[in-house]
């Protein structure tokens, strides 16, 4: 095996070295300071469209370009037809785009693999870009030319899209995230309104509730809604309050709460596969999971099924709504890409409104743009407006990956609960997450 | 090694004093001691080669040499020019390339100094055969005698470029990140990344000001159990395998070849359906758990005492201890197989002579299991014992594949992205591919090889040293 990477990584550097090699001769050094200062630059109309002729004008020769999406069937055939339009849109140049398979969950890290050698463009979610940005790979969006992606989208989606007040990808889903579905056959509006009725409810019919209680991720939900924070500073470290003894409810108290939870016997922590396996068997009524999971539920329910925003739950004897992290699928540019311009056209094109709709209405996830949002297939969906009702309470996902090492490990301990002192517990993940 | 030393140069200083002047200039041009001499061919293509040379390492890698010392300074900088919308990009350095190139360029040069050297030797050596008015080899003979008396050469050119370029490069390449601070902060070809010393292994060997975030206090734990992994998965699978064949070898055992197939099947069905398959199965949700839980077992473990109270499934693989106990027996379905079948073939090959005539003497099965059967088969199998025990301590597939769902409930091991059951090698592969943390993973890389390279200089002496071959013989 490290005979493997060594070789893996030195096949990596000469690439790159052949890359470069036939590259970096023929790159101008630019003479001018002329650096960006931040702000997407506002062009005129007029400005705009010399832009775009410009660089009509100057194109020689067939523009290659690669989209990576999401590997499943509807996206690839959604995003072929969009490519396909966007080349009759400018039929003067003559284009080859390529569409290419790329699960999105490990999007940046295939990118960062060779950023040289990565596509064009590429669809991922919103906690990669700080990660991408951090390695450079992301070309900002210092000006657009069809549309203007903060007018059209929700503020909440550009905001997660912005680097240190720098847009850095086009804006495309707004469907990341987590809420509650649920089997209305056994559980009442009221019954999802909390943890203590949810769990009560499901002990009495002998069911279970699932939720991935040793997963960062979802653990933030408790923290986040009892008001304690963490994110990313500015030095690229986590700042984290996990442990705050002074605040409102202290860590201590929604370790308690959480641990109080996982003792009940119905709760069961689980993965989304396997929770979804339950609910099939028809063990568990109930699961905190994201919109992949919606078929899996929808099946597993069948007229049953429904879903809604998180429970409330009890810290101190007060009952406290939790949070979650609210996710985003964007587009970003390659910094590497060798068409930049055509690059960011296309991007525009596939994040604009109309293709936002039939994004949104071939692979059922949410469109970001505020027009697209309000049309009848998407507003009909059980999942989409629980994630919409739930995201008024979650909070953009701005944490490095020491969150989700040493975060995972608190979850599984408080789960399990046998800690002897909560608050050591916890001074000691707040400082693994912070390191 | 110093008389050798000494040899190598007294020979240069000897052929450069009493060359002729075509020999010296040999130094300047390499290939003009041959071609005044008759070997044309020869001489035009020794000299190609120091043109090549030259062009190469002024045109292309002293660039990269100049650098090394500071593995680039001039990081990326970009400009969209928002009229033309055209990318300009400054002639930025890239430490990884900086790095490899120069590391390249430098193996070049001392690999040219060499040939430079011979060369030397050999022009003054034809001088004096012309001198002696003795025979000149032709171009045409030159290459007979390649295919011929020397094709050892030819043979050995291949695999040699091989190890240099799969092996050499880069374990020097790792060796050098080792000592930089290459991290997800510093990622080429955005960022550089520059020399940082020792740091990286000092913070693998001290326990550093904090308390919890300490690569050091994890790596001792990893190391151990890797090697304890490495001898246990070794041992075990190695009994296993010479167990099943001798069993299957009983003259009371039948439908051998049945028996014998099936087990070669385990094989041929790739590892990673299997781990993945029994990781599932072994799950805190998977199949053995509720089958445990049906038949009362689980709450058998929990009556006297093995799992806690609270425990609702049996943690194969989700606690410290049950983990480690698991993969080594689980590593049995993988790894007895391949055994049996060594096995096999041997067990077949020990004298039937000696097995009789114990039998004779009346010894019991048992004593001639382990006075004539395992003494002959830890002499033939011995080396391959130790190449197994090398494979183990890097066997990454059984222990990523089972263990990753595996969520670790100790914060130290956490705060290092690290979790009990990681061998050196998986940890290192998940701080590269997870965390971006080069320069700790190469260290780790180093300690590995040093670890893996120790061991088999000493085994491999040991066994195969001081003719322990005509031992057995005789």
């Amino acid at each position: 095996m490290r005979k493997r990477f060594l070789s893996l990584v030195v096949a990596a550097g000469m690439i790159m070295a052949s890359l470069t090699a036939c590259g970096s001769g023929d790159k101008n050094s630019t003479g001018d300071a002329n650096k960006n200062n931040g702000e997407t630059q506002e062009l005129s109309d007029e400005e705009k469209q010399a832009a775009i002729d410009n660089l009509i004008a100057n194109t020689e020769g067939t523009v290659d370009l690669t989209l990576w999406c999401s590997e499943t069937q509807e996206y690839q055939d959604v995003m072929s037809e969009l490519v396909e339009n966007f080349k009759k849109e400018y039929k003067d140049v003559d284009f080859n785009i390529t569409v290419g398979a790329q699960s999105t969950a490990t999007c940046a890290k295939e990118v960062l693999n060779d950023v040289e050698a990565a596509a064009d463009l590429f669809v991922f979610p919103d906690d990669q870009v700080n990660d991408l940005v951090k390695a450079g790979a992301l070309q900002s969006v210092d000006a657009t030319f069809t549309y203007d992606p903060s007018q059209t989208n929700s503020e909440a989606t550009v905001d997660a899209a912005t680097v240190d007040g720098k847009l850095y990808a086009y804006p495309l889903t707004a469907s990341n995230g987590y809420f509650l579905y649920y089997n209305k056959n056994y559980l009442s509006e009221e019954d999802v309104a909390s943890w203590d009725n949810l769990l009560a409810a499901a002990n009495k019919q002998g069911k279970t509730v699932g939720m991935e209680f040793s997963g960062a991720w979802f653990l933030y939900g408790f923290f986040a809604g009892a008001g304690l924070e963490v994110y990313m500073q500015e030095d690229g470290k986590n700042y984290c309050n996990w442990n705050a003894t002074d605040t409102e409810y202290t860590g201590a108290d929604v370790a308690t709460a959480v641990t109080n939870i996982c003792k009940d016997e119905a709760a069961v922590n689980c993965s989304n596969e396997i929770a979804q396996a339950y609910a099939l068997k028809g063990d568990m009524i109930a699961d905190v999971n994201g919109t992949w999971a919606t078929s899996g539920f929808m099946e597993a329910f069948g007229d049953g099924y429904a879903a809604t925003k998180l429970p409330t739950f009890t810290v101190n004897g007060e009952q406290v709504q939790m949070s979650s992290f609210a996710g985003y699928a964007f587009i970003g540019v390659n910094a590497y890409s060798k068409n930049t311009g055509w690059a960011m056209l296309l991007a525009e094109y596939l994040s604009n409104e109309e293709s936002q709709t039939k994004i949104g209405i071939a692979t059922g996830e949410a469109p970001s743009n505020l027009k697209a949002a309000e049309s009848d297939e998407i507003v009909n969906s059980p999942a989409i407006s629980a994630l919409l009702d739930q995201s008024r309470f979650a909070h953009l996902q701005r944490v490095n990956s020491n969150f989700f090492s040493s975060g995972g490990t608190l979850g599984r301990a408080l789960k399990e609960g046998e800690y002897d002192d909560v608050q050591k517990l916890l001074d000691e993940a707040v400082e693994g997450i912070t390191q | 090694m110093i008389d050798k030393l000494e040899d190598y140069y007294t020979e240069l200083h000897t052929s450069v004093k009493k060359g002729d002047l075509w020999t010296r200039l040999s130094l300047l041009i390499m290939g003009i001691g041959y071609i005044v001499r008759g070997q044309i061919i020869k001489g035009i293509l020794i000299t190609l080669a120091e043109i090549g040379f030259f062009t190469f390492t002024f045109g292309f890698s002293m660039h990269y040499i100049l650098k090394l010392s500071t593995l680039g300074t001039v990081q990326r900088e970009e400009h969209l020019d928002l009229v033309t919308l055209t990318k300009t990009v400054n002639d930025y350095d890239n430490s990884l390339m900086i790095l490899l190139c120069g590391i390249i360029g430098i193996l070049m040069i001392l690999a040219f100094l060499h040939l430079y050297i011979v060369n030397i030797k050999k022009v003054y050596k034809i001088q004096l055969r012309k001198e002696n008015g003795k025979h000149i080899n032709s171009f045409y003979e030159d290459v007979k005698s390649l295919l011929g008396k020397k094709f050892y050469i030819v043979l050995l050119a291949l695999p040699s470029l091989g190890v240099i370029v799969i092996n050499i490069i880069p374990i020097i390449f790792m060796a050098c990140i080792a000592f930089t601070n290459y991290d997800i902060d510093h990622q080429p070809p955005t960022y550089l990344f520059t020399w940082v010393g020792f740091d990286n292994f000092k913070s693998l060997v001290t326990l550093g000001d904090s308390t919890t975030v300490t690569f050091g206090y994890v790596f001792i734990r990893i190391l151990i159990w890797t090697i304890l992994w490495a001898f246990f998965s070794t041992i075990t699978s190695y009994f296993g395998g010479i167990f099943l064949a001798k069993l299957i070898n009983d003259r009371n055992t039948k439908w051998k070849k049945m028996w014998r197939t099936l087990f070669v099947i385990a094989i041929t069905i790739p590892q990673f359906v299997t781990l993945l398959l029994i990781g599932k199965m072994f799950g805190d949700f998977g199949i053995v758990n509720s089958f445990c839980e049906s038949i009362g077992l689980t709450k058998l473990l929990v009556k006297i005492g093995v799992l806690n109270a609270s425990s609702t499934c049996i943690p194969f693989l989700s606690s410290p201890g049950w983990i480690h106990i698991m993969v080594i027996l689980i590593n049995l379905w993988i790894g007895v197989p391949y055994q049996m079948l060594s096995a096999t073939g041997i067990l077949m090959n020990i004298p039937k002579e000696q097995l009789e005539s114990a039998k004779i003497d009346g010894a019991s099965d048992m004593q001639i299991f382990w006075k004539i059967t395992m003494p002959y088969m830890l002499f033939v199998t011995g080396p391959s014992l130790i190449t197994a025990f090398i494979a183990n301590l890097n066997n990454f597939n059984v222990i990523y594949l089972l263990t990753s769902d595996y969520v670790t409930a100790n914060m130290q091991f956490a705060n290092s992205n690290a979790k009990e059951s990681d061998l050196l090698i998986t940890w290192l592969f998940t701080l590269t591919n997870d965390y971006s943390n080069y320069k700790i993973a190469s260290v780790i890389g180093i300690c590995v090889f040093i670890i893996c390279s120790v061991l088999t200089i000493i085994t491999f002496r040991k066994m195969i040293y001081g003719g322990r071959e005509e031992d057995f013989q005789r």
